[in-house]
């Protein structure tokens, strides 16, 4: 066996309400590729970041070549050895490239002064060594979002890294950007004896590059394996887990019908960086149907279900409710058409969290005569009633109405929104990530809460990184990857293992 | 009408002697604002400086002594206002006024126990900073009586200028602390703490503040008075945000709001009010920051047409 | 759990005005007073007599609105440092308005000063307000530079255009007529009949902030404006609407000064009012029972520290720094809170999960 390089030893890591790491144990050997993969949350990102020194771990020991971390930060890895390319990349747009390789260990003119031009002499060679070609003198916000990955490699080369870890590297690339990126990784693994860490979703990408591979779920390390012993349908099947077994729920029949009520045409979205992110997507909700997108996350998701809704731009396309085109209206105005939206990230959008349960609960409705007079003067008494009813039918527990939503567990949070945009008995639901982060019995209370509104006739589109819930709900599923469509399945026939195939674009990749 | 007694060598004079305070201030202004902190009490630092140099001179009889104790006041100032601002993450305006008000009601309140003076303190025992002059200067026309005999911190805020700008751009700190503002993040992933440059910055703040300061009570005065920095921390706000936090412009905007300053004083020998042209830095900044946005929302859409 | 966290605030609260006072007594004793005597000289200046009680009341109104005027627009997610501009411009319009009528009946001259006052610190308002709503300008440094423009402004007009020509007046604006003046409800004080619209403006901006649909829905804009948007609430709208009604309040407050005590606009017609009742608003996390209280509480100290100058010698600057002290550790209260706070989760955790290791 060849030797260790970097060794994780029981290491937890503890986040307010959630426990990132669970007591992870995991060898990586010098000169190999190590791939790490699992679905989002599944703590890969925070495991790395504890051997990048950007996180402490609550317990459990690191030991990098030999000799134990006993302090984390990025200046005490960085003399171990370690580089990070992060995610969202950790560069000064102003800067230039040679500058924001060389930074924290810049050349010096007579002491004090900054030697620009050793600085881009230092890159240039860089550049020869490694052969990842990019001009010292551009600035870093005027290039491609490829060459901002070379030049966070380059910058980790320069601080002398020869272990390197790449956190979901090729999410931002091109295929062809991606090749090349293997190819040198390939070269630096052969050359220069170098150790990657490499964290991705991409299964396929796992077959291509890795030596190794270990597979994460909710914070436990599940599996490690030599890759070659593994194919992309077993990784898929432990990415997901086993089936939780919950009673199935009551599914009345509904006859089919013709008419959408929501209606998705040929729509492109860009992300918040200007990057296309939904790139002609159509599809159509019917009434008394759900409709669920499978994804791995950052597949266009997010930007489909806020453009739907109004909170992001369209680009091109169309999107209509019940019948009516949402062209240049405002969320508030899409409401009015006839539409409630749980949004996937409760916190930055679903809540006021400093106000309380009764303020979470009455917003929309405020204007209603049950809740004011004249539409002014707030009727305090009936609101709280109304607040007590919603709170007691949706079983949120916490202390009270008068609780800030903000101090609730993740579950009953979710509640109070569900609660809110249930409550409005909108025909169309849009419907993002409805359990993240919340205990099973809430899960299940709020899946049964969503099949009755399907039950009752609503046309509910369904996002989730669940598999297990998008098969529990869903009268049909689509798998979307890179902003398209790739193909659309009935939930009783398709098993999960070929299901993820399509999401992570396996299957077209086999097919070109 | 006699132009010429509004144009001439006084005139210039005069915008010197209003602008070197500001442009003190504004060079301690830029470095917070470098990392992303507005600082706005400012005020308070120089007010503090000029107190702590007028005390010092006083019982030091130096106005070396003067200028290195005002110095240190505004480095425990600045340590004070970073403990606020980035310890514990206080509202950084509201740490700034409460600082004016802070320092105003201290100095004031200090005035009154040694000195037992409401309002002022002037005294023969105060030695004011030395005024540099050389005889060869003077002959040169125009210039020359400009450029001579002006007080120590004068030329020390124009070499300043300089120094600092080789600090923020030619120096691998300052492009660490430019890093902290822009993209605090990417400064920690390459093993530097952001929070300890928004401290440097913060102590470099405080201590130009009280350099300002200090110019205010030794320069041309000999003397401390209640409120005597007069609101000049915010017009170095304001040369800040119009030189875009570059010392040479900042310089610029400091000596330009000066000229306005101090041609308002002398028009008013043609019959215009002179506290007029004290609003142009205000509204000036204002149009500043208004413009700047548009140009910026107008790069973005060009940015995304492009794509 | 929300009580707990009052709980936490008040005791905050509480610790650091005690704090502050013991500071402030230590001072006394190191410049030689005696602290109990300097603090009864200052209870007793500001309650002890009719005349200190009734300045301390006017204080507390002044107070009251300029920090009221804080927290509307603050609670639609705008901070209005802008106030003591929007007070001058009040003051002045009001002034001129005042004057210009002079003759005409107080039931229809004083509604109109009222009125010439709240537009003129209401429009001027609305500058950052649209700037911060359509350019994501800044509002914080636009008000900043907005108040010194204002200020000079006015200074400008009461020292030309608009200067007095009456005789043995060496400063301001033309008097207003005499019968538009607030008499004073007690003799020799400053506490006029303005104090009743101040009270009819609190209790109106208590209402608004907390018992109407647009408080409701400022609220929740100041609170997370991307869930407004969401949830289709005219954020805009409503930023824009409760920075005017800021700026309207900050005008009236000018224009009470003119009425109660001047009769005229003159330079020092505010000596940071606005900043005094920004800050109270803010150590009271813009609540406004909070803000009456303290506002009160703000006023005795203000009030009774210059009987304290004068029966003890202590300079009432004094004040001044206790009231600094007060605001420094509330607006570190949140950040020194947080990192206690943190260390206790990672110790606790800490221990947990060593606890749940052996037990395995």
């Amino acid at each position: 066996m060849s030797e260790t390089i970097v060794s994780f030893k029981h290491v937890s890591m503890q986040f307010p309400g959630v426990l990132a790491n669970d007591d992870v144990s995991l060898d990586i050997h010098k000169g190999e590729v190590f791939a790490l993969v699992g679905e989002n949350g599944a703590g890969k990102s925070t495991l790395m970041k504890i051997l990048y020194g950007l996180n402490e771990p609550t317990t459990g020991q690191v030991f990098v070549k030999g000799e134990e971390m006993k302090t984390f930060s990025p200046s005490t890895s960085i003399a171990h050895g370690i580089g990070m390319v992060h995610q969202h990349f950790m560069l000064v747009p102003s800067f230039t490239v040679a500058q924001n390789i060389v930074m924290c260990g810049e050349p010096r003119r007579h002491r004090f002064f900054y030697d620009f031009d050793k600085a881009n002499q230092i890159t240039n060679e860089l550049v020869r060594e490694y052969g990842l070609q990019v001009n010292p003198t551009d600035r870093v916000q005027d290039i491609s979002v490829g060459l901002q990955q070379r030049v966070e490699i380059l910058k980790a080369l320069h601080h002398g890294a020869d272990i390197l870890i790449l956190d979901e590297p090729t999410a931002v690339l091109t295929p062809q950007e991606t090749d090349e990126l293997f190819a040198v990784i390939r070269s630096i693994v052969r050359e220069k004896q170098m150790s990657i860490i490499i964290i991705t979703h991409k299964l396929y990408e796992v077959m291509e590059i890795s030596d190794r591979v270990g597979v994460m779920r909710q914070g436990k390390l599940i599996d490690v394996c030599e890759t070659k012993d593994v194919n992309e349908r077993i990784l898929a099947s432990m990415m997901v887990g086993k089936d939780v077994l919950l009673d199935a729920l009551e599914r009345t029949e509904q006859a089919r019908r013709q008419d959408s009520a929501i209606e998705v045409e040929d729509l492109y979205v860009t992300d918040t960086r200007g990057l296309p992110a939904v790139r002609g997507l159509s599809l159509q909700v019917h009434p008394g149907e759900i409709l669920g997108i499978a994804g791995v996350e950052g597949n266009g998701q997010s930007e489909l279900i806020e453009a739907i809704t109004g909170m992001c731009p369209i680009q091109r396309g169309t999107v209509k409710i019940q019948g009516k085109s949402t062209k240049g209206l405002t969320p508030g105005k899409i409401r009015q058409l006839g539409l409630a939206h749980v949004p996937e990230d409760r916190i930055a959008t679903g809540v006021a969290a400093p106000a309380d349960v009764t303020d979470n609960l009455l917003v929309g409705k405020e204007k209603a005569p049950e809740f004011s007079v004249a539409k002014i003067h707030l009727k305090r008494r009936s609101i709280r009633a109304y607040a007590r009813k919603l709170f007691e039918k949706f079983d949120i527990r916490g202390a009270g109405v008068d609780t800030p939503v903000g101090s609730l567990s993740g579950g009953n949070m979710q509640k109070v929104v569900v609660a809110r945009e249930f409550s409005y008995d909108t025909p169309v639901l849009i419907i993002s990530q409805p359990t993240r982060g919340v205990d099973i019995g809430a899960m299940d209370f709020i899946h049964k809460q969503i099949m009755d509104k399907r039950n009752a006739g609503c046309a509910i589109l369904l996002v989730s990184a669940d598999l297990d819930e998008l098969y529990r709900l869903s009268d049909r599923l689509v798998a979307i990857y890179e902003g398209k469509i790739t193909g659309e399945f009935d939930p009783k026939t398709i098993d999960k293992a070929e299901l993820g195939y399509y999401m992570t674009g396996a299957r077209k990749e086999a097919e070109a | 009408m006699n132009w010429e007694s509004i144009f001439n060598v006084g005139l210039l004079q005069n915008t010197l002697r209003t602008a070197t305070p500001v442009i003190l201030a504004g060079l301690g202004c830029l470095m917070t604002e470098h990392v992303g902190i507005m600082n706005i009490g400012i005020d308070g630092m120089m007010i503090v400086g000029a107190f702590v140099a007028v005390l010092a001179s006083y019982f030091l009889g130096s106005w070396l002594l003067a200028l290195v104790f005002a110095l240190l006041s505004g480095v425990l100032l600045g340590l004070f206002y970073g403990l606020f601002v980035v310890k514990f993450k206080s509202d950084e305006f509201i740490i700034g006024v409460a600082l004016n008000i802070f320092a105003g009601a201290l100095t004031v309140f200090l005035l009154r126990t040694i000195f037992n003076v409401k309002g002022a303190f002037s005294d023969p025992a105060i030695v004011p900073l030395p005024k540099l002059s050389a005889d060869w200067l003077e002959s040169i026309p125009l210039i020359g009586p400009l450029l001579n005999n002006n007080t120590l911190l004068v030329y020390v805020s124009w070499v300043m200028v300089l120094v600092c700008w080789l600090f923020i751009y030619r120096t691998p700190a300052g492009f660490w602390l430019r890093a902290a503002g822009e993209h605090p993040q990417s400064l920690r992933a390459a093993g530097k703490s952001p929070e300890k440059m928004k401290y440097l910055a913060s102590v470099l703040c405080g201590a130009f503040s009280a350099l300002a300061g200090a110019h205010l009570s030794l320069g041309y005065l000999t003397m401390f008075s209640e409120n005597m920095s007069n609101s000049k921390g915010y017009v170095a706000v304001a040369c800040v945000i119009f030189g875009r936090a570059n010392p040479p412009l900042v310089f610029l905007a400091a000596l330009l709001f000066g000229f306005i300053d101090a041609l308002g004083t002398r028009l008013q020998s043609v019959g215009v009010d002179p506290t007029l042209t004290k609003i142009f830095p205000y509204v000036g900044t204002v149009l500043m920051m208004v413009l700047l946005a548009i140009r910026e929302r107008a790069k973005k859409k060009a940015a995304q047409a492009a794509k | 759990m929300k009580s707990k966290a009052k709980v936490q605030y008040l005791v905050s609260l509480a610790v650091s005005v005690l704090l502050a006072l013991v500071l402030g007594g230590v001072i006394m004793a190191l410049t030689g007073h005696d602290p109990l005597e300097g603090y009864s000289a200052l209870i007793t200046g500001a309650l002890g007599t009719k005349r200190g009680l009734g300045n301390t009341l006017a204080k507390t109104a002044t107070l009251c609105l300029t920090g009221l005027a804080t927290a509307v627009a603050a609670k639609a997610g705008i901070f209005n440092v802008g106030g003591e501009g929007q007070l001058y411009l009040g003051a002045i319009a009001s002034a001129y308005v005042g004057a210009k009528l002079a003759g005409l009946s107080p039931w229809i001259g004083i509604p109109l000063c009222l009125l010439a006052a709240m537009a003129a610190g209401g429009v001027y308002a609305v500058v950052p307000a649209i700037l911060k709503v359509k350019l994501k300008v800044s509002e914080v440094i636009t008000t900043i530079m907005l108040n010194s423009a204002a200020i000079y402004f006015c200074s400008y007009l009461a020292n030309g255009p608009l200067k007095t020509a009456e005789k043995g007046v060496s400063a301001g604006t033309d008097a207003i007529d005499k019968s538009f003046m607030f008499s004073k409800l007690i003799k020799m004080s400053s506490l006029t009949e303005s104090i009743f619209i101040a009270a009819f403006i609190a209790l109106f901006v208590w209402y608004l902030m907390s018992r109407t649909t647009i408080g409701y829905e400022m609220q929740l804009t100041g609170q997370n404006s991307r869930f407004a948007r969401y949830s289709g609430i005219k954020s805009d709208k409503l930023a824009i609407g409760s920075m005017v009604l800021s700026g309207a309040i900050c005008g009236l407050v000018g224009m009470f000064e003119v009425f109660g005590q001047h009769g005229r606009f003159i330079e020092s017609v505010s000596k940071d009012f606005y900043f005094d009742g920004m800050l109270v608003a803010m150590i009271m996390h813009y609540k406004p029972f909070g803000i009456i209280l303290m506002s009160f509480f703000f006023g005795i100290l203000q009030i009774g520290s210059t009987a304290m100058e004068s029966r003890v010698g202590i300079s009432s600057e004094l004040i001044l720094i206790v009231q600094s002290i007060i605001i420094f550790f509330m607006a570190a209260e949140e950040g020194i809170l947080a990192s206690i706070q943190a260390q206790k989760i990672k110790r606790n955790s800490a221990a947990r999960i060593a606890k749940e290791a052996t037990e395995k």
